[in-house]
């Protein structure tokens, strides 16, 4: 664990807040949702309550054993 | 595919199980498939649909209809009368967003979204205004929880590709409620039947009870024989009666009369009550007005009648006695214009009872009978709830319409459609909460009931299922009793006999047999109609003496319990009647039986009985034809059509009595009524999973139930989208080689929960003594036994009074650029990326919460600050965040739900078990290339210690192994059945075996893998069904050398979540102190736990600080020792409940020199 714990600065908050959005998923209709944080959270297309978080597009590499 | 699959029209299908349409069917060997037709009719889990359906859409409506009328007090003229009573379907209820309320809802989005499967109850009202009738309809009342695939449930017909739509597993049994996301099941409670007398006997005498169970209120009467002297007895009443004045008090009725109703014409019974008429004389009662007279002083004031006299005059004795007999005792039989001689009988019957019972013990009743038995379902449980609670409403309601008339100047008329809502929120309210908790509390009945529902176990599809057919019995589980425990003879069908817990709950919770069904009410008024027209000769009880009633072959038709009719020719009746139900004219679940003891026909039409369909047999030939079951082949009818003309029928307990029941068509004879559609139905869902069960040890399959509920499978086919707190599933699962028809049936087939290892029974590296077991690592490696944990961390951002929310931060960044290490796996929205390795103490969830929660009166803003909240992984093995789902709820805060993945390869200590009760851990994984191979290069996956299985028993086991090997060898899988008292396999798999190559009893030549030389015995190897239990090193592992304290007693925390020590408890002490190991004690006791110096003064005992004495105000005697402050702690807590304390303290080693011992105040001193 690097480094102590900070308490959070509301400063890099507000970076993040705007116009950050985060792709989504529609449990229902699979559509991408853009989502801004304190959005309702709603599939635009269906309508949809139920999102799920996109998977990282990141490398992942399990250890197959 | 038919329209409706639910996964029995492969069983159903004309080519099932290599069968052809044109191939010949044989009625003995065929009628197993009557089976699959009843199970989609009845069974299992359908009991809970049934009784929910049959509260939603008639108990409901009549509960509602008793009490219909809401009439003032205050104004004569108004009343509001509710009509009807409609139960929608489930729709969303969010708060806020109106564009989704009333939207319909699938159950799936209840389980994500934490919500309530609940649908809207509609009410028609009507009352008057301005002398015209005003209907209102379609008024929603309140929210009522569906149960899923009831009739009120979008689940209920839907087929396959319908449920995939919903996300749902078609397998799925249903027959559970969703209360904030979290499946609910009310278990099946057991209890002795209502309305029914029971006698019994115990060292005080002959007692014969009754249970009165009305709409109104629930009590218990008694008729005792207590010396000699027959009382009745009640909670109302402050003293026992005698029973004559009871009976005189009916009124109408002469000594003689008296006599004759309840002894008839037998002078031994007659000489028993004429001492009981003593007791009448003694208390000078002679007439109807005295015996009144006398009950009414002792009825007792308040309780149950307080409400009624409150406010008006005191009412004279006889009323009150009048009152008592008329509403209080033996409330279930209802007195029609002033008519007592119906309840007159009732009390003679009793009385007889009594009588009887004390001249012959066999005529005590068993309570553990289980035609003596009642179930109560989720339905009646409801039922009794939603009748409180509509009770209450109305009651508001009322009180809400006085109010308004009270007032001196209305403005407008009065209109109770808005109020209906409102007041119609406690009832929703006092449901779901009554399911969340379990708690069910009837305060009519003085019921409070704790533990009704249960979380539906989601470890394995068995477990799920399992629970729905599991009875919780009323019996307290502390009394030592073995009678409702054992296994009694009139369970056999109707409940399955191996599937019980052991310990505690032994025999107390039962499980439901796979054919059995619970009846629901079926009324009385067809079968009261059709009794006096059935047989000529039937008498109306009413009408009769007592003389009639008691004459020799005089039988009493009773109707659930109550006496209704009279007959002299018994048997043609019941004939009769049976032939009425076969035919359909009374419901097919109307029991009746003769009971020769007593002369009487029980007719039971009530809710809660236990029965099971039988194959009816005449003049010793079934009426099951092969052209019945080609017509059930060919789909064209189904099991109730089997009901409706006469080829089966139910029977209840009771009734099975009076049957006579041949277990094949073998045994048939002339005097056999009735024939078993299939033996292995003896046994219930889970026992069903085990391959020739009756080949192995009872206790053995016992174990198995238990066991089978703990292994690793497929739980759902919607297994991977609901978001379980906790889920375990095999990678790879595999249906079983042998199975049975009970497997096909509940599909485990379809979600098995293990592996068909290859098993050598031999003994090998001594790692596999005391049933540990022997792994191929290759096996591993190729995926034996892997499995996967799903693990659930959900947060609800909760919303404060201060108008403030939680919130989701960003993660923190650190000098280099790059989140915080503990933060590693966030995405700037605050919650994990999906996808990425997740480790211990890392955040998943970082929530912020307010500083400021409080609301602010004054209207300042508080603070602007959050506090981190985050939620941490735990666990020390990293997981994969798997999924991330974000929602709201009902309440419209925002839900976070994360789930992350393990994948797992077992490891030494990780639990298996075969299907016979046989557990084992892994105690040593070996290379393959040191493994026994056979000549046909056959390396096993697991090694078992022979040893085993002499003590343990398990046939089924050997033949198990033996049938599934034949069915490998020979490609043919309609080989590998293994059912209940079906088949003795050896010959015909010997056979095959040898056919295609192998030794007949499935030993074989194996090499050493070690040494390389051939084993000196053939090896006995096959495959057998291996479950992995729940159970695994890696969830129990623990250690700790120093760690966390508990803050008050310093003590090492407790358990391995707490990171907590081992406790060296008090046998553990007890054997130390014995050995003398006093150094090793104290180290345990106090250097490695609590060890304190505390400061003590020798002179007043008590503790000082700082070597300071407060009490002797001053140093000179304070000295310093080392103590438990778990001792500290007690010494100061008596102190603070002004006890006190003193501590002598002597030098248990004085120094050699007489000096002044040495401390560290001695120096002070000096």
């Amino acid at each position: 664990m690097s480094g102590t714990y900070q308490p959070p600065n509301t400063s890099s908050r507000d970076d993040i807040k705007e116009g950050n959005v985060i792709y989504y998923t529609c449990g229902d209709c699979a559509v991408r949702v853009p989502l801004e944080p304190s959005a309702p959270i709603r599939c635009q297309k269906c309508g949809a309550r139920v999102l799920y978080k996109e998977r990282t597009k990141r490398m992942v590499q399990f250890e197959a054993r | 595919m038919g329209a409706n699959d639910d996964g029995f029209e492969a069983l159903l299908e004309p080519f099932y199980n290599g069968k052809k349409l044109t191939d010949p069917i044989s009625t003995k060997e065929d009628k197993y498939q009557l089976l699959p037709a009843f199970l989609k009719v009845k069974g299992l889990v359908k009991q809970h649909i049934d009784s929910y359906n049959y509260f939603v859409e008639e108990d409901i409506k009549k509960i509602v209809q008793s009490n219909r009328m809401i009439r003032s007090d205050q104004d004569p003229n108004f009343w509001i009368e509710i009509t009807d009573i409609r139960v929608g379907m489930p729709t969303r209820d969010d708060a806020n967003e109106l564009r989704d309320a009333g939207k319909h809802v699938t159950p799936q989005e209840c389980r994500l979204r934490d919500l309530n499967y609940s649908a809207p109850v509609f009410i028609d009202i009507a009352y008057p205004r301005d002398r015209m009738r005003v209907v209102r309809k379609n008024l929603a009342l309140c929210r009522m929880p569906v149960m899923l695939k009831s009739s009120k449930c979008y689940l209920s017909g839907a087929n396959n590709r319908k449920m995939q739509e919903m996300q749902e597993c078609p397998l799925d049994p249903g027959g559970y409620f969703i209360v904030g996301g979290t499946e609910k099941v009310i278990l099946i409670q057991e209890q002795l039947s209502k309305n029914r007398v029971i006698v019994e006997k115990d060292d005080k005498g002959v007692t014969a009870s009754v249970t009165s169970s009305t709409h109104e209120r629930k009590s218990k009467t008694y008729v005792a024989l207590r010396k000699d002297r027959i009382v009745l007895q009640h909670n109302i009443l402050m003293e026992p009666i005698p029973i004559i004045i009871v009976l005189k008090a009916f009124g109408g009725m002469s000594d003689y009369d008296i006599m004759e109703l309840v002894a008839g014409g037998d002078t031994v019974y007659q000489d028993d009550l004429l001492m009981s008429f003593d007791e009448a004389t003694k208390a000078g009662v002679y007439t109807q007005q005295q015996a009144l007279e006398y009950i009414g002083l002792r009825v007792k004031m308040g309780g149950a009648r307080k409400g009624r006299t409150f406010g008006g005059p005191r009412r004279n004795p006889i009323d009150d006695g009048l009152d008592a007999l008329t509403n209080l005792i033996i409330a279930h039989i209802t007195i029609k214009d002033s008519d007592f001689y119906p309840k007159a009988i009732y009390i003679a019957m009793m009385v007889r009872r009594v009588l009887m019972a004390s001249h012959n013990e066999k005529l005590v009743d068993d309570r553990d009978f289980v035609g003596n038995k009642r179930l109560e379902l989720a339905g009646q449980l409801l039922s009794l709830l939603f009748e409180d609670l509509f009770k209450g409403f109305v009651a508001t309601l009322k009180q809400q319409m006085e109010y308004f008339f009270k007032r001196p100047n209305r403005t407008a008329a009065y209109d109770p459609t808005g109020s209906i809502g409102v007041n119609g929120r406690g009832i929703t309210q006092g449901l779901t909460r009554a399911i969340q908790s379990g708690n069910w509390t009837v305060k009519r009945f003085g019921m409070a009931r704790a533990g009704v529902t249960h979380v539906l176990s989601r470890l394995s599809y068995i477990a799920a299922l399992g629970m729905m057919t599991r009875i919780s019995s009323q019996f307290e589980k502390t009394r030592k009793v073995s009678g409702p425990r054992a296994l009694q003879p009139s369970q056999w069908g109707m409940l399955c006999t191996s599937d019980t817990p052991e310990g505690e709950a032994c025999g107390l919770v039962k499980n439901l047999a796979l054919m059995t069904h619970i009846t629901t009410e079926a009324g009385t008024d067809a079968v009261e109609e059709l009794i006096p027209n059935l047989i000529s000769g039937v008498e109306r009880i009413q009408t009769q003496t007592g003389t009639e009633m008691h004459k020799e072959g005089s039988y009493i038709i009773h109707v659930n319990g109550t006496p209704y009719a009279l007959t002299r020719r018994p048997e043609a009746f019941a004939k009769a009647f049976k032939q009425k139900r076969r035919s359909g004219c009374v419901s097919a679940f109307v029991g009746i039986h003769i009971n020769q003891h007593f002369s009487a026909i029980h007719i039971a039409t009530d809710e809660g009985r236990i029965c099971r369909p039988y194959i009816i047999v005449t003049n010793g030939k079934s009426t099951l034809k092969a052209e019945h079951l080609r017509l059930l082949q060919l789909g064209k009818v189904g099991f109730e059509d089997f009901l409706r003309n006469g080829v089966i029928e139910y029977l209840d307990v009771n009734e099975e009595n009076d049957a006579l029941i041949a277990i094949s068509e073998d045994d048939i004879t002339p005097a056999h009524t009735h024939m078993e559609i299939e033996p292995f139905t003896i046994l219930g869902a889970v026992a069903g999973l085990i391959p020739f069960p009756h080949h192995n040890q009872s206790p053995r399959n016992t174990y198995q139930c238990a066991m089978g509920k703990q292994a690793i499978g497929a739980i759902a086919y919607n297994q991977f989208n609901r978001i379980d707190t906790l889920l375990y599933t095999s990678l790879y699962p595999q249906r079983p080689m042998v199975i049975t028809k009970t497997i096909q049936l509940i599909h485990y087939d379809k979600l098995p929960a293990g592996q068909n290892a290859t098993v050598v029974v031999m003994s090998y590296s001594g790692y596999d003594i005391e049933d540990a077991l022997v792994l191929n690592k290759a096996s591993l490696d190729r995926g034996f036994g892997a499995c996967q944990v799903f693990r659930k961390y959900s947060v609800e951002m909760q919303k404060y009074r201060s108008g403030r929310k939680d919130r989701l931060g960003g993660p923190m960044i650190g000098e280099d650029g790059k989140p915080i290490a503990k933060h590693r796996c966030l995405d700037k929205d605050g919650l994990a990326i999906v996808g990425s390795k997740i480790c211990q103490g890392e955040t998943m969830i970082l929530r912020e919460t307010p500083v400021d929660q409080e609301a602010h009166v004054d209207g300042s803003r508080g603070s602007d600050e959050y506090r981190p909240a985050p939620v941490n992984y735990r666990i020390a093995d990293p997981a994969i965040i798997d999924k991330v789902m974000i929602s709201d709820t009902e309440r419209n805060s925002q839900i976070i739900k994360v789930q992350t993945r393990q994948t797992r390869r077992p490891e030494l200590g990780d639990k298996f078990s075969s299907r016979h009760g046989q557990k084992g851990v892994v105690g040593t994984i070996v290379e393959h290339e040191d493994m026994p191979f056979s000549d046909t290069g056959l390396v096993p996956d697991i090694i078992m210690n022979p040893h085993g299985f002499p003590s343990r028993m398990t046939v089924g086991k050997l033949f198990e192994c033996l049938t599934g090997k034949a069915a490998v060898v020979s490609g043919h899988r309609e080989l590998g059945f293994g059912d209940a008292f079906r088949s003795h396999p050896v010959e015909e798999m010997g056979r095959t075996l040898i056919e295609n190559g192998f030794e007949w009893g499935g030993k074989d030549y194996f090499t050493s893998g070690i040494t390389g030389e051939p084993h000196e015995a053939y090896l006995f190897n096959g495959p057998i069904f291996y479950q992995r239990l729940k159970h695994m090193v890696q969830d129990k592992m623990h250690s700790r050398s120093r760690g966390p304290r508990a803050v008050l007693t310093r003590q090492p925390t407790e358990g391995r979540s707490r990171d907590g020590g081992l406790r060296l408890g008090e046998m553990e002490r007890d054997c130390l102190i014995a050995y003398g190991a006093s150094q090793l004690l104290l180290e345990r006791l106090m250097i490695s736990s609590d060890a304190t110096q505390v400061d003590i003064c020798e002179q007043c005992g008590q503790l000082g600080y700082k070597g300071y004495c407060q009490t002797c105000k001053g140093h000179g005697k304070v000295t310093k020792m080392t103590m438990p402050y778990a001792a500290k702690l007690l010494v100061q807590e008596l102190i603070s409940m002004n006890v006190g304390v003193r501590m002598q303290i002597e030098d248990k080693f004085p120094d050699p020199e007489p000096a002044l011992p040495m401390r560290p105040k001695k120096s002070v001193h000096a």
